[in-house]
């Protein structure tokens, strides 16, 4: 069954361009059908979980590395479950009216749907092979969504760029889930989590820790790697809302937590996550307050909270967890909830700019309300479930062991969150209605029911805090910290320090607000000027390019000679090095004295072969190369063997005839004279080849040679095979498969050279002279699409 | 005149996969100008190929390896064909892309290219590759390269414009040193064993001395089935030649003539040097290293599609040989698994490259655009292809990077590891680059649309069953996974190989021989 | 080629030559010659012909296609090895017809048709590529 509820979104999401032909305008609630189903599904789940229970599936997948298709519920993916499931509701709703009009709508829901399915499948895999399977498939299906407006060279470079950066991070992840799992001795994470001991004590700890965090903070966008999200609100909106809000940026926090019992609880696990969660935090959270587009300010306070909730995991102690899994569970409520709003005021309005937006509230009630509920939870006011996150970080900060430090980012943090949220959700529907594009109006049902919905769940999450502690929470933090701890959310915790620093956030907080346009330009005016990750990322691109480019050329030159210039130090160095090595030599040297005709031979050949290196002419070169087949024909008659001896006369005779024929093709160069000092290299080259097969052979030739094949045909050649032509008897009986092999060959070089010839092939000259590779030398400015278009 | 085991009618089967299309060869030559004619027997002739590569498979899977010997003079004295489950599984995948292919040259390529000798050399190439698959003797394996490297030549020249004929010269140059070389280490292991069949290699190499002309003799077989193979820094040849003859044509290579390299280089170490080579051994990792990102950069660096797909072909390579310079039964089932995935998707990548270019009318990625909308079926395919070549899941590439950087983890080869990431993040930063260029921009306004290109069914069905192919595979991995384990099992214990091949170990000397030592004496 | 001598000579010589191809193609067995060298002197009295007489000339005496006629050559040499299926043999195995009216006529097999088909790939393969290398020109 949890099979099948990961895999039914896939499924549907086949059939969604098909439904959306059929259906019509109802195609949104139609396909809404199908997460709103899964989330009744995933919430019956709820009372075995909060009771401690967990619910397991596995079927073999691919049997032999024991990777199991295997899905696991506890709190923890439970809760981010009825998240994506829940949220996915809405957003399939949201996205079939926010895109109605547009002609590939189908393909979206599409993706949007293959992208939930991937989504479920991360957070229920036991197995660490399944969990990286649709951790890529959340790269992938981002990457197509990302670029759903193909068109603009701004969403094909944002595309790219998550694809590089996730998936990126996702090869090292690969790397660490398997080194994980070896070290552990299991593929299953339930099983490798309960073994935390044995992980934390491996020698291999802390490469596995780099390669998981790796694939964890480029996911979550942690800095450095936080750039790529503010690209990807390149993306439609109802992208925005769902992948880079509430659930895919979230995996990378999801995976921190799911490995906590693991690998967490060690220094530097403490160590790393803290300082670059609280970075991360800080950067999301004055970037978030620098711009002016609705969409960019959501999406850098989402960078912020990621931040917020890797600082708050990498603390590790029981608080904190509670107040990660708390914020966790706020945050997709009221981002969602925010990036949907804002949506609807971009579809209404034209514009998401929030300097030109203002007064919207009478136009767009709504969305307004739903801006404001959602506003407050993210600010931090009771009786939100965001105030009850933000009094569970403070509580996590003042823990003895973390300096004070920590406590005051927090509370820069959350004061700048304030400022925005309260920014996001009032400014633009109070005060006098401002021009915009278009005439502000409320969109339809499937525009404000998600938003509303999310905002109101905020509030009841805060109000009923006993259920949403007992119920979802406490399950999760239990799964993080890998026991059983009683969780008790409350809103009113007495006159103690948590109150007073909401106090203290609340008016720093307004200060900002109240100065929040000064705050803006200042800030804009410091960084557009400043080196930032984003542009490092296209001099990382540019740079890789350009190396990619500067060493192909360098290795492709083009040129035939550069190739076998190399292939033949390649073969001396293969001929000469081991036996300078190994200095193990060991020649016997036999000069058959008797037999004088060798050294003619010998000789004719030699004057063959250096007459084709010395003379300057083709012509020349041609019959000196007759006068080494010749040489090499008398070889054979010498040790008796006239069949081939003959053979090797008729070939040449042929070769001479063809080359004649070619030659009338070919324009004669009076030389093909290469210069001194390339001859000079090319020499001690080619001495240096023909030194080392002399070697070779002789040092072979020294030993005894087993005569067995040679014995053993010569005895059957007239007894068994009825010949007494024994070089006959082996081409067409004992070996007469490779006589086959090459008639064959014959054959075909017959039916190329008619090809050559029939299909042109005018000229020969100068081939094997053009480049053979073609990179450009000018940087490629459509890979980052900085082109304008 | 034999009557021993092994040599019954069973042993019919591992001789149809490569005499089948040798006649079909021979059968098109002779049909020479009739052009009908020989795309039908070619149609058939592959089919029949398929049909015989699956049944031999089969019947390897069930009753271990499959050996005959020619003429019935025993191994090592006449050629012995083999099959194990190694070299049958990739006879039937091979076989099986190239009936995929051919087919799609039918809708894709003009007669007057098919009348010009296409078929025979085709079927040449593919008997030349089955031989190669299935033999055991290591002479006869120079035969089929040398049957294969013709009938390329002459596929790579087929058409006959000026840059084909530049490749052509490049590919027939380096190929032929590299045929020489192998013929040249052929014979001096013949000169310190006296013998020729693989099997019998095996122990009479063992028994040499350790020395350094036993290393050069290995380093020799690194570097001539390296070259042949296509690996660092040998590899000139490939993107030098690849992206120059009919698409159909450079599909077909990209799938099969590298892994004939690479699956020799296997069967040569694992068999003949199990135990000896040493510094060949030492040397092949970081060549392997080195092929794979170098090929993946090279893939970067290119803005022509096909040479794109070329150096792509290169990096796979690179993969495939860091799998047996880890050596392991993992690794095995990574490389195997490897060579299958790249078989599949090293033939969909040049067809869709070719389908790209005519639909868009220029081969230069950066004059490509708007396919997207224009060609959405391309579009698909393309992207699984491209996807499934960097390994991203749930598709077929991705299985086997996972064994191979396990068995990297397991034989703590940190440079495999990293070099298969490395270049897996390359590949996909280059696929995704391409993608999105040539698919997702839009088309210049002012420039003229041209109407959506037009491909007939085979031409889509080719492609379509490939992506499905690597898909599928992708989705249900474990037939391949099964089948590639028993491969790589039975690689790693070669007894079994040897002892169908030889019948029964050698004897030693000509006066232990029952019918030579009879004839000695009388 | 103007040579009146060699213009008339050449029809005799050429057929002398390739009756002495055949001659050296069938005697292989036992005493220097076979398949190939056959076919090389074959191949050879083609060309000469082809130089005198005219592509056309030779296309006439060859009657079929030249390519043709190898691919027949490997198709026969191909047929040759599997013969021996029939008798339950490994493929290639030489297959002998003692007749017996002459019982030491070791000759008559699959083994000599092979060689036969060694001989016509090579006649037709090196005249197809010299009368293609003629034509164009």
């Amino acid at each position: 069954m949890l099979l099948a509820g990961v895999l039914a979104p896939f499924v549907l999401a086949v059939f969604a361009p098909t439904v959306k032909r059929v259906a019509g305008p109802a195609t949104g609630w139609l396909l809404a059908l199908l997460p709103a189903a899964l989330t009744v599904y995933f919430a019956q789940f709820i009372g075995t979980v909060s009771s401690g229970g967990t619910i397991t599936f596995s079927t073999p997948w691919v049997s032999d590395l024991s990777i199991h298709l295997s899905f696991y519920v506890d709190g923890l993916s439970l809760l981010f479950a009825l998240l994506i499931s829940g949220i996915g509701t809405f957003i399939v709703l949201y996205a079939a009216t926010y895109l109605a009009k547009h002609a590939d709508l189908g393909r979206f829901l599409m993706f949007i749907l293959m992208f939930m399915g991937s989504m479920l499948g991360l957070v229920l895999a036991d197995n660490v092979v399944t969990l990286f399977v649709f951790w890529e498939l959340t790269s992938i299906t981002s990457f197509l969504l990302i670029g759903f407006n193909h068109a603009s060279p701004r969403s094909r470079r944002a595309a790219l760029q998550a694809l590089v950066v996730t998936g990126g991070g996702g090869l090292a992840l690969l790397a660490g889930l398997l080194l994980m799992a070896q070290a552990g001795g299991s593929m299953e994470l339930s099983t490798l989590l309960q073994s935390g001991d044995l992980l934390r004590d491996h020698p291999h700890y802390l490469a596995i820790l780099i390669l998981v965090l790796m694939g964890a903070f480029t996911k979550s966008a942690q800095a450095p790697f936080h750039f790529w999200l503010p690209n990807a609100m390149e993306a439609p909106t109802p992208v925005s809302a769902y992948l880079h809000s509430a659930t895919m940026v979230k995996a990378g926090v999801y995976l921190l937590a799911r490995v906590n019992p693991g690998l967490g609880g060690t220094e530097i696990w403490q160590t790393v996550l803290v300082a670059f969660g609280a970075v991360t935090f800080l950067i999301g959270a004055v970037l978030a307050i620098r711009n002016t587009d609705l969409k960019l300010m959501l999406a850098q306070t989402t960078v912020a909270s990621l931040g917020l909730l890797v600082f708050l995991i990498g603390l590790g102690e029981e608080v904190a967890l509670e107040a990660a899994m708390a914020y966790l569970f706020a945050h997709s409520l009221f981002k969602g909830a925010l990036f949907m709003a804002a949506g609807s005021v971009d579809h209404g309005t034209g514009t998401r700019e929030i300097t030109r937006l203002s007064g919207l509230g009478k136009a767009m009630p709504i969305t307004f309300a739903a801006a404001a509920l959602a506003a407050v939870s993210m600010s931090g006011l009771p009786p939100f479930i965001g105030f009850i996150a933000k009094e569970w970080v403070y509580k996590a900060t003042m823990g003895d062991f973390w300096p004070l430090a920590i406590t005051g980012v927090a509370i820069l943090g959350n004061a700048l969150m304030f400022a925005v949220a309260l920014l996001v959700g009032f400014k633009p529907f109070l005060g006098r209605q401002s021009e915009t594009p278009k005439h502000p109006h409320e969109g339809g049902p499937g525009l404000w029911l998600g938003p509303v919905t999310l905002a109101a769940l905020g509030l009841l999450a805060g109000l009923f805090n006993g259920l949403s502690g007992g119920l979802l929470v406490g399950p999760a933090v239990w799964a993080v910290a890998g026991e059983q701890v009683s969780v008790d959310l409350y809103l009113w915790g007495g006159f103690k320090t948590p109150l007073f620093l909401s106090l203290a956030t609340i008016a720093l907080g307004i200060v900002l607000l109240w100065r929040s346009r000064a705050i803006s330009s200042t800030l804009a005016a410091t960084f557009d000027r400043m080196w930032g990750p984003d542009r490092g990322y296209d001099q990382f691109l540019d740079l890789l390019i350009g190396t990619a480019r500067t060493v192909t050329a360098r290795l492709q030159t083009g040129t035939l000679r550069h190739y076998l210039l190399v292939t033949m130090l390649i073969v001396a160095a293969v001929l000469l090095l081991p036996v300078a090595q190994m200095g193990d030599l060991d020649i016997t040297f036999r000069i058959p004295a008797t037999d004088f005709y060798i050294f003619g031979i010998a000789a004719l050949a030699l004057a063959g072969g250096f007459s084709i290196a010395v003379f300057r002419s083709r012509l020349i070169a041609i019959l000196s190369m007759g006068v080494l087949g010749v040489a090499v024909a008398l070889v054979f008659l010498l040790f008796s063997a006239p069949d081939l001896a003959f053979t090797q006369l008729m070939v040449e005779t042929l070769s001479v005839v063809i080359l004649a024929l070619v030659i009338a093709r070919l324009p004669i160069y009076r030389s093909d004279w290469r210069g001194w000092p390339r001859a000079v290299r090319d020499s001690i080259i080619a001495g240096a080849v023909g030194v080392g097969f002399t070697l070779l052979l002789l040092s072979i030739t020294s030993r005894t040679l087993d005569l067995a094949l040679s014995e053993y045909f010569a005895a059957r050649s007239y007894t068994e095979a009825y010949g007494r032509n024994i070089v006959n008897v082996i081409l067409v009986d004992f070996r007469a498969l490779d006589t086959f092999g090459e008639i064959a060959v014959v054959v075909i070089a017959g039916v190329a050279v008619l090809s050559l010839l029939a299909m042109g092939g005018r000229s020969l000259a100068g081939a094997g002279r053009a480049p053979d590779s073609a990179p450009d030398s000018a940087p490629d400015s459509a890979v980052t699409g900085k082109e304008t278009s | 005149m034999f009557d021993g085991s092994g040599f019954e009618g069973a042993g019919w089967l591992v001789v149809w996969p490569v005499l089948i299309p040798l006649l079909g060869a021979a059968l098109a030559a002779a049909a020479w100008g009739r052009e009908r004619t020989q795309a039908t027997i070619s149609i058939v002739v592959l089919g029949a190929q398929f049909i015989s590569a699956a049944v031999l498979f089969d019947h390897v899977w069930s009753h271990g390896v499959v050996a005959m010997s020619m003429g019935g003079w025993p191994a090592p004295f006449g050629i012995a064909l083999a099959a194990d489950p190694f070299g049958a599984f990739l006879t039937v995948v091979g076989s099986l892309v190239a009936l995929a292919v051919v087919a799609h040259s039918l809708g894709a390529t003009d007669a007057e290219h098919r009348r010009a000798g296409f078929f025979p050399l085709i079927l040449a190439l593919m008997a030349g590759v089955a031989g190669a698959f299935l033999t055991s003797d290591i002479f006869n394996l120079y035969v089929w390269f040398e049957v294969t490297l013709i009938s390329s030549f002459g596929l790579i020249v087929l058409g006959g414009r000026r840059e084909q004929i530049d490749g052509a010269v490049k590919y027939a140059f380096l190929n032929l040193i590299a045929t020489t070389l192998l013929l040249i280490a052929i014979g001096l292991l013949y000169g310190l064993t006296g013998t020729l069949n693989m099997a019998d290699l095996s122990g009479a190499v063992a028994a040499l001395p350790q020395d350094s002309t036993l290393e050069t003799v290995g380093l020799l077989f690194l570097v001539s089935l390296g070259m042949k193979a296509a690996l660092f820094p040998l590899y000139f040849w490939l993107p030098a030649a690849y992206h120059t003859p009919l698409p159909t044509v450079s599909a077909i290579f990209a799938a099969l003539l590298t892994k004939v390299g690479v699956y020799a280089l296997i069967r040569v170490f694992m068999v003949v040097f199990p135990d000896s080579a040493h510094l060949a051994r030492e040397a092949m990792i970081w060549v392997a290293v080195a092929t794979m990102v170098l090929g993946a950069l090279g893939a970067l660096a290119e803005s022509d599609i096909r040479r794109f797909v070329s150096f792509t072909v290169v990096s796979g390579v690179g993969v495939m040989v860091g799998g047996l310079a880890i050596g392991t039964e993992a690794a095995f089932l990574g490389t195997i698994f490897y060579i299958v995935h790249s078989i599949i998707v090293s033939a969909a990548l040049f067809i869709a490259a070719g389908m790209i270019a005519s639909a868009g009318n220029a081969t230069r990625i950066e004059d490509l655009a708007g396919l997207y909308k224009r060609a959405p079926y391309l579009s698909v395919a393309f992207l699984i292809v491209g996807l499934s070549l960097a390994g991203v899941p749930p598709l077929a590439g991705f299985w086997p990077k996972v064994y191979l950087v396990q068995a990297g983890l397991e034989a703590g080869s940190t440079i495999l590891v990293v070099g298969i990431l490395l270049s897996g993040f390359l590949t996909l930063l280059a696929v995704g680059r391409a993608f999105a260029l040539i698919f997702w921009r839009a088309a210049p306004e002012d420039a003229p649309t041209p109407p959506a290109p037009e491909f007939g069914n085979l031409v889509k069905g080719s492609l379509g069953a490939l992506a499905a192919l690597t898909f599928l595979i992708g989705l249900y991995s474990a037939p391949v996974v099964k089948a590639s384990t028993r491969a790589a099992a039975d690689l790693l214990a070669p007894d079994a190989y040897i002892e169908a091949v030889l019948g029964a170990p050698r004897a030693v000397t000509a006066s232990d021989d029952p019918v030579l030592g009879k004839e000695v004496t009388e | 080629m103007n040579s009146l001598i060699l213009k008339t000579a050449t029809p005799f010589l050429v057929g002398l030559t390739v009756l002495f191809s055949i001659y050296v193609l069938l005697r292989g067995h036992n005493v220097p010659g076979g398949g190939f060298i056959g076919g090389l002197i074959g191949a050879s009295a083609f060309a000469t012909y082809t130089i005198n007489e005219g592509v056309a000339a030779t296309r006439r005496a060859m009657v079929f296609h030249p390519v043709s006629i190898a691919g027949v050559g490997l198709f026969i040499a191909g047929l040759s090895g599997v013969a021996s299926l029939l008798f339950g043999d490994a493929f290639m195995t030489g297959q002998w017809w003692f007749p017996s009216f002459a019982p030491d006529l070791k000759y008559l097999s699959t083994v000599v048709l092979f060689d036969i088909g060694v001989y016509l790939v090579v006649v037709g393969a090196i005249v197809a590529i010299i009368i293609g290398l003629e034509e164009s020109t």
